[in-house]
């Protein structure tokens, strides 16, 4: 399973106010708070955490059927490497996040090795929505939108 | 506090985060925060700071994993009130 999550960070100053009080607090566990305030872009760094955890959960909520608002339950690592990982419960989820002033995008896989099988789709055209989750010839698709972003992937 | 004194007060709390206004117009107790009045979750947190604000209540982790809808926010408040 895959899922993704995209973030346009000028929509994202307008929605959010991540300097709310309580609004770190109710997202972030104390490890990936200390990852924010330490980080020398502090407001990337909330949206890039949130995107991962979204797109962990989608990978999530598809397996299990069920949903949950508890973002701190899907915890970020901060080690440094090409991607990173998510943990819910016992479970780890992989994510590769893609940052630029303008966007943040993560995809989130189970297998390392599914990273290099994701596609990127061009439209929406062919899609069909089985159990509200979306696929394209058997295989399962992601979308996800925000402002003036739209990602659309998909595995081979 | 009524139910109807409680929805009225939530109705107003959510509005500036809804994106779908027809949706908000016929908010009712099964509507669903995402699907319905597709406001973004990185706002839920936001409907959530704001609810304990303004009903002076505290919603723990466990409480919010389920407040989604209407519905849910409305026993949370419910139950935390009576907790007071």
């Amino acid at each position: 399973m895959i899922g993704n999550d995209v973030v346009d960070l000028a929509l994202a100053r307008t929605e959010s106010n991540w300097k709310r009080k309580g609004f770190l607090q109710k997202i972030f566990t104390p490890n990936e708070r200390s990852q924010i305030l330490n980080s020398e872009k502090p407001e990337v760094k909330v949206w890039e955490l949130w995107s991962r955890k979204e797109a962990a959960y989608k990978i999530w909520n598809r397996e299990s059927n069920l949903r949950l608002y508890h973002p701190m339950k899907f915890e970020c690592s901060d080690e440094i490497s090409d991607y990173g990982k998510v943990s819910f419960e016992n479970q780890v989820y992989f994510t590769n996040t893609d940052v630029s002033d303008e966007r943040i995008s993560s995809i989130a896989v189970c297998v390392k090795s599914d990273f290099d099988a994701i596609i990127h789709l061009k439209s929406r055209n062919g899609i069909v929505k089985e159990n509200g989750i979306p696929s394209l010839n058997k295989k399962p698709v992601s979308i996800s939108h925000h402002g003036r972003f739209e990602q659309i992937i998909s595995i081979l | 506090m009524n139910r109807e004194e409680a929805i009225s007060k939530l109705k107003d709390i959510v509005k500036p985060y809804v994106k779908d206004q027809e949706a908000f117009e016929n908010l009712n107790e099964s509507t669903d925060f995402i699907n319905d009045l597709k406001i973004n979750s990185a706002n839920l947190v936001d409907i959530v700071l704001d609810v304990e604000e303004a009903f002076g209540i505290e919603i723990d982790n466990v409480s919010m994993e389920k407040m989604t809808s209407v519905n849910a926010a409305l026993e949370i408040i419910d139950t935390k009130l009576a907790e007071k």
